[in-house]
């Protein structure tokens, strides 16, 4: 057997750190079956066809015997510069001097296949992220013959999943900075708030019934005017309070927790008829300070809408929907437009005028933020005038139900 | 009634609701923390005060100018002389943090200022009502005579 000649070429630019890569021309000898699945049609045609990845054989010592389509477009090498060429080109320079790409062949050769995600070179030396699969083929004897590589480029993906990474910490760091200034200035704004209120009844009474219907008026109207801008800013503090916490996870009855929030509504419910069709709940695992800031909402929401009915129903119950725990609060009141139902949760929003059914366009906001923090999902189904129904789960915190 | 109030308009706001009704009792205003304790205390600006008037209870706000009004709190329970006056946070916050250390300070009461006038009005006269007249002050007697120390 002719010994093979040792020829030492470099290729592309000159560069200090250059590992010297020794060379030789691929000998059909070396490996019949290579040799053979090389030159067959129907394999180079497969191979070709795929142009994002990189497929090609090395003999049993790491020379490239063979190339495809994607592989020249990955690495950048043509099939005439890249035959016979030792495969730790492909190499960072460091990993070359640490002798990987060899150890790489062996764990190949003794386990059949090496994978993994590293640092590959391309033949101007610009690196990339890519998967490496190194799978050893045996002759029917058993014995090695060479390997199959085959390269993916994971740049795009890596690139992908770094932006994602980016986008929601600056996201997150901008939500957080967000919640701190809405809380420090609804916080700050609450004193003046309430000392223009103040003064300006302590100054209606004072002028008690001299004061003229003009003045009067006015002083009604600025009383108002704070009354509303104070309703706002302590549902603004409610609503960034939220993100300061995590949701705490107890099992609690829900049941006893209503009839405190309804306890507190009192001064909602006095001189009203409303009959409340309460359905005991099972227990569930969740926050159960922030579930009275839900039921409270949601509860005063079904009192207030319900205002124009002579009789107000208001239900409370559950139902079991793909195995989850659904919890619902349904009223008779005057219901919505379901055309704005995807305005339902949206901060300021509201989809009622404010003559007709006073508001802040918090209190949903702030619900749906309870709920997603739990890991639920809250939906909204109604007729306009025909009442709404409030449907929402708890996520993976709810206990199944016992049927 | 020893108030603690930088705000001068809740301090004004505060006064009106005490006084609309008729006010049993006397309502001294200090506007920063070294001020209140001066006063408990009979000492600084007033270390001429008569220390048998007595004060039945300290409505405190948290932000106070100079000294807050936490160390306010720690530094009148510590003292033998004010340890026993009960003492109400009147605040705007109402984290449970800040509630949380207020009692462990040993605060007596806890009460958030409301935004809305008329609940405030109405939260002030029931702080007043209830320290003033019908809670039992610790007697005289608990104050040491010599108060100038």
């Amino acid at each position: 057997m002719k010994k093979p000649r040792k020829i030492h070429v470099s290729f592309g630019p000159a560069k200090a750190d250059t590992v010297a890569v020794p060379m030789r021309a691929f000998t059909p000898r070396d490996s019949p079956l290579l040799d053979a699945l090389m030159h067959d049609e129907n394999v180079h045609q497969l191979l070709d066809s795929r142009g994002d990845y990189a497929i090609f054989m090395l003999d049993a010592k790491g020379y490239v015997g063979s190339w495809n389509r994607g592989a020249q477009q990955i690495k950048g090498y043509s099939r005439v510069e890249v035959i016979g060429q030792h495969f730790s080109v492909f190499y960072p320079p460091e990993d070359r001097t640490r002798g990987k790409p060899e150890r790489d062949l062996d764990i190949a050769a003794r386990e059949g296949r090496f994978e993994e995600e590293g640092k590959c070179v391309r033949k101007d030396g610009s690196e990339f992220w890519g998967n490496i699969v190194l799978s050893a083929v045996r002759d029917r004897t058993g014995a090695l013959a060479g390997f199959v590589k085959v390269t993916r480029d994971l740049t795009e993906r890596r690139g992908a999943q770094e932006r994602a990474l980016a986008d929601d910490k600056a996201l997150k760091a901008v939500n957080a900075e967000l919640e701190a200034f809405t809380y420090s200035v609804s916080h700050d704004l609450r004193a003046p708030i309430r000392q223009i209120e103040g003064f300006s009844r302590i100054l209606a009474e004072h002028l008690g019934t001299s004061a003229d219907q003009e003045v009067s008026h006015c002083l009604r109207r600025i009383q108002e005017g704070s009354r509303q801008m104070g309703r706002l800013v302590d549902d603004l503090l409610q609503l960034a309070q939220l993100g300061r916490q995590d949701a705490k996870r107890h099992r609690i009855s829900l049941d006893s927790l209503i009839r405190d929030v309804l306890a507190n509504l009192r001064t909602e419910t006095a001189g009203r008829d409303i009959e409340w069709r309460l359905e005991p709940l099972p227990p569930v695992v969740c926050d159960s300070g922030l579930m009275h800031v839900l039921f409270t909402n949601l509860l005063s929401n079904a009192v207030k809408y319900t205002r124009t009915r002579q009789k107000a129903v208001i239900e409370i119950g559950h139902l079991v929907k793909d195995r989850e725990l659904v919890i619902y609060i349904r009223d008779n009141g005057v219901g919505f437009d379901m055309k704005y139902a995807d305005k339902l949760f949206g901060v300021f929003q509201r989809l009622h005028r404010a003559e007709e059914f006073e508001g802040t366009g918090v209190g949903l906001a702030t619900v749906q933020r309870i709920i997603r923090k739990h890991g639920g999902t809250i939906w909204g189904e109604a007729v306009p005038d025909g009442g709404a129904t409030f449907f929402f789960t708890l996520g993976g915190a709810t206990a199944t139900p016992a049927n | 009634m020893l108030l603690a109030e930088d705000n001068p308009a809740d301090a004004d706001l505060i006064l009106a609701s005490l006084t609309k009704d008729g006010f049993a009792g006397a309502i001294q205003v200090v506007r920063d923390g070294v001020e209140t304790l001066d006063f408990a205390l009979c000492r600084g600006k007033y270390a001429d005060r008569d220390p048998r008037l007595c004060m039945r209870v300290i409505v405190l706000d948290v932000k106070l100018p100079k000294i807050d009004g936490f160390e306010v709190l720690r530094e009148l329970k510590s003292d033998p002389r004010t340890r026993s006056i009960p003492v109400v946070m009147h605040t705007s916050s109402n984290i449970d943090s800040d509630v949380a250390r207020a009692y462990h300070l040993g605060a007596s009461s806890y009460v958030q200022k409301p935004v809305d006038f008329e609940r405030f009005r109405r939260t002030v006269r029931d702080i007043g009502v209830y320290w003033m007249t019908v809670n039992e002050a610790a007697p005289e007697w608990s104050i040491p005579a010599d108060c100038s120390k």
